[in-house]
């Protein structure tokens, strides 16, 4: 896999006001990252660089191999972009909304009326397609948002909060789309809900003021497991079976009662982990009454990841 | 081309979407056809030199309502953004508002052509005068353009972008009247930025490659600005 968005040593500054301190990372072709930030981290001046609307004070960012201050107008041709906001021409129809957005994103005048057809279709715009920009729903204008990104067929999707304001069958459809590009679009999107870029992301990259705290969040999160185990046996019979079992490294005694204690298990992540502890226990004669994996959900990670960078910087 | 002309043609659809353009027209043919109808049947007269200089109070007064929207208003809705993260250039957006503005302007003008020939109907009128003074207010009306485009594009509110270019053009319209107060150079720079001062020898038939200068002068430098004010983000 190629590297298509490469940012290395990012500076912004507005005024006084520095937005963006040394941000580095890069984006292999074909990924869905999301990008995690409290209001104000960042994010939208990263979105606005690699788009091509905004220069970095200081840094350096290629997309699909151009670099942002020399080939600006090559790179905004091979990037979609999708505002927080959707916003549209009032006084213009779906239709002509995406005429429009076609010519001026260069595709060829014997394709406009493909390209058109294919997004209306891809994001079920048949409905509202003659109807003014004014009378669409939340939801309907940030489908028109996204297929005037993908008009052009770019190879990158940049997707600022694409579901703030849905209502939750609108996000589960966004989300859905979303996931289809997966492959055929590298895809960087920005959201305030942890779970759904769990759900979305391959790789979680996570903003504080202006700081890259990681660029793989879901790999902290996927480098440890905890389960809670109750069994029924002799404390270090059990202690010693399951330590024995590959990846794990702890085992401690939760809650005692009887022979039937709770226990926390520590390992390494890797699959199938937790059937091999249960039939391990089941298969050497204990009895097995209770297993549940302990997450260290995203949500954690971002807090403990924002406020380990605050207490730093306290 | 075909960019700008797309982005061209998205202007003029705007401009027509709203009330705007249509009661800008309205008011404007209104007044002059009040005015010319007045003055041809007191004095009976075959020129159109003082109904140029209406026409020049009028265009001073309207363009500002015209321009304000062009750019702080898609600031505002967030679409210059879209627009700007698009394989589009500044110059072509520019560009294509400042055309849009005076394709508006000069289908008002156009217009008005109508009392030059109802003259010609029913008169002799001297057409050398005539040209001058459509000539002179195209001139006129594309530095304005530009001007109020250049507002447009300091704010994102489009008032303040309308009371900004209109301060400026009211100025720049009565200070020849300030010169004669002025010491000696001041006195004849301030003179050379008169609105009125360079458009008066357009209405009476004469025409200065200074004056024609100064309105595309005025033009440029406004655009460029612009150009720049774009860019600066």
């Amino acid at each position: 896999m190629s590297k298509v968005i490469v940012a290395e040593n990012l500076v912004k500054r507005y005024g006084p006001r520095l937005a963006l301190r040394d941000v580095s990372f890069s984006i292999e072709e074909g990924e869905i990252v999301g990008l995690l930030g409290p209001n104000g981290s960042g994010k939208s001046s990263i979105f606005r660089i690699l788009t091509g609307y905004l220069t970095p004070t200081a840094g350096t960012v290629t997309v699909a191999g151009n670099d942002v201050f020399r080939d600006s107008l090559a790179l905004r041709r091979q990037v979609g972009y999708v505002h927080e906001n959707a916003p549209l021409y009032d006084h213009m129809r779906v239709v002509e909304y995406l005429r429009f957005m076609a010519q001026i994103k260069g595709v060829k005048p014997r394709q406009v009326e493909n390209a058109i057809a294919s997004v209306i279709d891809r994001l079920r715009l048949d409905k509202v397609c003659d109807l003014l920009t004014t009378k669409l729903s939340r939801g309907y204008r940030q489908r028109v948002a996204i297929a005037q990104a993908l008009l052009n067929d770019p190879q990158i999707l940049v997707l600022d909060e694409p579901t703030s304001g849905l209502d939750p069958s609108q996000v589960v459809s966004i989300r859905d789309f979303i996931l289809s590009l997966a492959g055929h679009h590298t895809v960087l999107i920005a959201s305030h809900v942890l779970s759904e870029i769990e759900q979305i992301a391959t790789r979680v990259m996570i903003l504080l003021d202006g700081t890259l705290l990681t660029q793989d969040a879901l790999k902290l999160h996927r480098a440890t497991q905890e389960l809670s185990i109750r069994v029924a046996g002799a404390e270090n019979d059990v202690k010693a079976l399951v330590s024995q079992i590959g990846g794990v490294q702890a085992i401690d005694t939760l809650q005692e009662g009887g022979d039937l204690r709770r226990y926390i298990v520590k390992a390494a992540w890797r699959p199938k982990l937790t059937e091999e502890i249960a039939s391990t226990i089941v298969g050497n004669g204990f009895a097995l009454s209770e297993l549940t994996p302990i997450t260290r959900g995203l949500e954690q990670i971002f807090l403990d990841l924002t406020n380990q960078a605050r207490e730093v910087t306290a | 081309m075909r960019t700008f002309a797309v982005l061209w043609r998205r202007e003029v659809a705007a401009l027509f979407s709203s009330p705007i353009a249509y009661v800008v027209i309205a008011v404007f043919l209104f007044i002059m056809g009040y005015s010319f109808t007045l003055k041809l049947f007191i004095t009976h007269s075959q020129t159109l030199v003082d109904l140029f200089f209406q026409m020049f109070v009028l265009i001073l007064l309207t363009v500002p309502i015209i321009t304000m929207r062009l750019v702080a208003e898609e600031n505002k809705l967030g679409t210059l953004e879209v627009l700007l993260t698009s394989p589009v250039t500044e110059p072509q957006i520019i560009l294509a508002k400042f055309a849009a503005s005076l394709t508006l302007v000069t289908l008002m003008l156009g217009l008005s052509i109508i009392y030059a020939g109802v003259l010609e109907l029913y008169g002799d009128p001297d057409w050398g005068p005539i040209f001058s003074g459509y000539l002179g207010l195209f001139l006129f009306a594309t530095s304005l353009v530009g001007a109020g485009l250049f507002s447009s594009t300091l704010t994102n509110n489009q008032i303040i972008a309308a009371v900004l270019s209109l301060s400026l053009f009211l100025l720049l319209w009565i200070i020849d009247e300030v010169a004669a107060l002025l010491p000696s150079p001041l006195n004849d720079v301030v003179l050379h930025l008169s609105l009125s001062g360079h458009f008066k020898p357009f209405a009476t038939g004469s025409l200065y490659l200074s004056d024609v200068a100064f309105f595309l002068s005025a033009a440029f430098l406004t655009l460029f600005l612009s150009i720049r004010a774009l860019s600066w983000r």
